[in-house]
């Protein structure tokens, strides 16, 4: 049976056939796009005009989100920023701490079990420089009954009010550094980094649990389907180290109701930890084979250092620019050759995860030896968030055919922060350099490394091609892309880095019919509004989902 | 309470041989030991008694268990047994930042017994200024209650002075012991059980380690504890004591290296016993008499 759906236009990102307006589609697959008399041949058919006042584009490709963007959406948002929801509400953004006091208070009132905890996720102590840290105080404003427990974006801190503290035997006696204390030594509710937060094992399991769940799954699915995406990494997923996640995702996966096709790259040891690598290798080999049609296994991640605003990146000098630097590398140097090569040897794609430029030249060095030891020359090894990229980096990436994922997103989230705290002026016009990756002929893609942003290829594309930030600035102009540029690395460029091009990320005869409908074109709209162009939903293999 | 030391240091250092002496030289404490790599741990397969999918236990009553599921899944999963360890090692990657792993000592239920830091003597003063790691190296050891300067017998006696006094100079309040494998006597490398009898207190003979023991007939206030352990010198690399009233409760004082730690508990027995264990010719008896004397001076 051939459907052809018709549009107002389609982008096919295929260069030697950029466009067209009908796209015959047969069994999930492309037999041609162009206008109806070149697609109406392929046979009997039926035309689909459910697209005609809309435009058609590649379904969206997103090289780096984690499963746990709709795992914590099982809990109330807090953030800043305004974050779409799987069902398609969006959750509005917390401006000041009345506000955010005032939706506490709403979430408590329409919890039916008192004894219930109450954790929402979110927060971010970055966006209110001039007020005191939150802490318990403020959050009894909300309950002194009730346990509450905010998780902050970064997922290293968290503020507990004294109901959850009582709940969790937490007294200011306790050694642990990550207790903060108020001047007279009571402890105030934050919580920093895992131990401290752990205290709560409440809230602290609840959270851990929930990535795993179901619905984290379900929730994900759709997030990236309301955004226009049909394939999503996991990147950094846990199919190895807890096999019992992985039987969920296939279950899933297996019905053709679900909305996505998932690209998980799973972590293969602890980061930092040694394993044998060699061994753990051949699982992930046999993982890959085991891969389907809306589940594959692609490859491996490693992440090698911490965050940029987490002052945990490792930098090159001059280092950061104020604060303290924690910069901490997550592999231990004179191995990672050794932890890599058996992915390498086995074909298998190599994701680091490097936010510091020092990082990245470890990571550099290390792909350049393993291809000394065993060339491999369509490997497509990546560098993911990629964020500091030096312009000496770039060459060398181009001649050793490394892949850079940019995390554009950072441009407008942190970007002022990064302007004014972190990296400074001159870094942060630098950030994600797209025009020079360009140039140098580095191909790359962006991402949203969802949940730490929101799922949201219009947004990242948008970032790139804009370089706005909150504050007004325009953070390097001169890295700017154009949008058919942007377009490019959200789609095929993106497919390409997962080795999926020649199956999705275009529109081409033979390939899936993987769409993103959108009520209007990123090429043609105002480069300013590209972020705001609505999805309606999008086709997968032929089937069309609807955008909640 | 359960005792919790942290095995840190860099690659190649040594972590997995002292593991090791935790484990077949427990002299029948039972020892949960938390590793990221089972593979790298070299045990004796006499000494296994079986085998699990995330653990090993051992002959001894001592358990290896994974960390692959996370640090806190494999704690919970030791404090589940039906017999937990008295005493939890963990080995931290090469990398890692030790400190925070400590914290994990403070929890409750656990008390930190230590921070044990590893350092390959013939590597160290290139480590610390490496580019890459040489924060993550820097770190460790500012961290370390107890600084393990391994291999000696590899190394020319110049280098081995070089390191001692970087070291020094650039950390100069962490406690240094020197060791071959790693071979270093149980009481030094941990403290002693909360459930202690005097016959414990002493401390087993050794080439290069001696005690010096301390009696008083009298309960001491925690304040003289402190005042003591606070005058204790970088020759002292633990020390260890209780001291208890006609009713049987009291304190207990833990030290190693600079961490100090004044508890209270229950079934202390009457007077105050004190024991500080150091290097063979450096510590020196005379002046911790002195100490005593001055931090005591009303008690008998
Ligand atoms: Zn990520």
């Amino acid at each position: 049976m051939i459907t052809i759906f018709r549009a107002r236009t389609i982008i096919t990102m295929n260069p030697s056939n950029p466009c067209g307006t009908h796209v015959a589609v047969r069994d999930g697959m492309i037999l041609g796009v162009g206008t109806y008399d070149e697609v109406k041949g392929w046979g009997e058919h039926v035309i689909d005009e459910t697209f005609s006042d809309y435009v058609i584009v590649p379904g969206f490709v997103e090289g780096h989100a984690h499963v746990m963007a709709g795992g914590m959406l099982q809990r109330p948002y807090v953030g800043f920023f305004d974050r779409p929801l799987p069902d398609g509400q969006m959750a509005r953004g917390i401006k000041s701490y009345a506000a955010l006091i005032t939706r506490l208070r709403e979430i408590d009132a329409a919890l039916t079990d008192s004894d219930e905890q109450l954790i929402a996720e979110g927060f971010d102590p970055i966006y209110f420089p001039d007020q005191p840290r939150l802490n318990r105080h403020h959050l009894d404003q909300v309950s002194t009954t009730r346990p509450i427990f905010i998780h902050h974006a970064n997922g290293h801190l968290a503020t507990a009010n004294t109901a959850m503290l009582k709940l969790n035997n937490i007294t200011k006696d306790l050694q642990i550094e990550g207790l903060a204390r108020d001047a007279a030594g009571e402890i105030d509710g934050e919580l920093r980094e895992p131990p401290a937060m752990s205290l709560c094992r409440s809230a602290f399991r609840e959270i851990q649990r929930s990535n795993m769940t179901e619905l984290a799954i379900q929730n994900f699915a759709a997030l990236a389907r309301n955004a226009g995406i049909t394939t999503c990494t996991d990147l950094g997923g846990i199919s190895i180290l807890a096999p019992n996640a992985l039987e969920r995702w296939r279950a899933l996966t297996i019905d053709e109701s679900f909305p996505l096709r998932v690209a998980q790259y799973n972590l293969p040891a602890m980061p930092g930890a040694t394993a044998d690598f060699e061994s753990i290798a051949k699982e992930f080999v046999k993982l890959k084979k085991s891969g389907s049609e809306r589940l594959r296994f692609l490859g491996v991640k490693f992440v090698l250092d911490g965050s940029i605003q987490g002052f945990t990146a490792l930098l090159n000098q001059p280092g950061y620019f104020s604060g303290e630097d924690h910069g901490q590398l997550l592999a231990v140097p004179d191995q990672l050759v050794d932890w890599m090569l058996p992915f390498h040897r086995a074909g298998l794609s190599i994701h680091m995860h490097c936010n510091g430029n020092r990082t990245q030249d470890l990571a550099i060095e290390t792909i350049e030896a393993l291809l000394k030891i065993a060339p491999h020359p369509d490997h497509r090894h990546t560098i993911t968030h990629a964020q500091l990229t030096t312009q000496a980096q770039l060459r060398k990436m181009a001649k050793l055919g490394l892949c850079a994922n940019f995390f554009t997103n950072h441009l407008w989230y942190w970007g002022d922060q990064h302007y004014e705290i972190t990296v400074g002026p001159e870094r942060a016009n630098a950030l994600e350099p797209c025009a020079s990756a360009l140039r140098e002929g580095v191909s790359f893609s962006f991402h949203s490394d969802a949940g730490v942003t929101p799922l949201g290829p219009l947004h990242t594309m948008w970032c790139a091609v804009n370089r706005v930030t909150p504050k007004g600035r325009v953070l390097g102009p001169l890295e700017r892309i154009t949008p058919a540029q942007a377009l490019k690395a959200a789609t095929i460029d993106a497919a390409y880095q997962l080795h999926l091009d020649h199956e999705v990320g275009s529109l081409e005869a033979g390939k899936q019919a993987d769409f993103a409908v959108l009520h209007d074109d990123p090429l043609a709209v105002e480069p300013m509004v590209i972020r705001d162009i609505k999805v309606w939903g999008t086709v997968l293999g032929g089937r069309v989902f609807k955008a909640a | 309470m359960i005792a919790f030391t942290v095995i840190g240091g860099y690659l190649g250092a040594g972590k997995t041989t002292l593991l090791n002496h935790f484990l077949t030289q427990s002299s029948g404490r039972r020892f949960g030991v938390l590793i990221n790599d089972f593979g790298a741990i070299n045990i004796d397969a006499e000494l296994i008694a079986s085998r699990g999918e995330t653990t090993i236990t051992l002959t001894n009553g001592c358990i290896c268990c994974s960390l692959a599921d996370g640090f806190l899944n494999a704690v919970d999963q030791l404090l589940a047994l039906e017999t937990p360890p008295e005493h939890i090692v963990v080995e931290a990657s090469g990398v890692a930042e030790v400190n925070q792993l400590a914290q994990y000592g403070h929890l409750p239920g656990l008390f930190l017994d230590g921070v044990l830091v590893v350092v390959d003597v013939e590597t160290l003063l290139e480590k610390v200024n490496d580019r890459y790691v040489g924060q993550t190296v820097r770190r460790q050891i500012n961290s370390a209650d107890l600084v393990i300067l391994n291999k000696v017998d590899l190394i020319d006696p110049s280098v081995l002075k070089a390191c001692f006094e970087w070291l020094k100079q650039a950390h100069p309040k962490v406690r240094v012991v020197s060791s071959v494998r790693c071979e270093l006597p149980l009481p030094v490398l941990a403290g002693q059980p909360m459930h202690e009898r005097r016959s414990e207190f002493l401390f087993p003979e050794h080439a290069h380690y001696t005690s010096w023991n301390h009696v008083l007939n009298d309960p001491v206030t925690r304040e003289q504890l402190e005042f003591f352990a606070e005058g204790l010198d970088a020759t002292v690399i633990r020390a260890k004591g209780t001291s208890g009233g006609p009713s049987g409760s009291g304190l207990q004082l833990q030290v190693v290296g600079r961490r100090v730690q004044i508890t209270s508990m229950n079934n202390v027995g009457l007077g105050t016993r004190l024991v500080a264990i150091g290097l063979a010719g450096q510590i020196d008896t005379r002046s911790l008499d002195a100490l005593a004397a001055q931090s005591f001076g009303g008690a008998r």
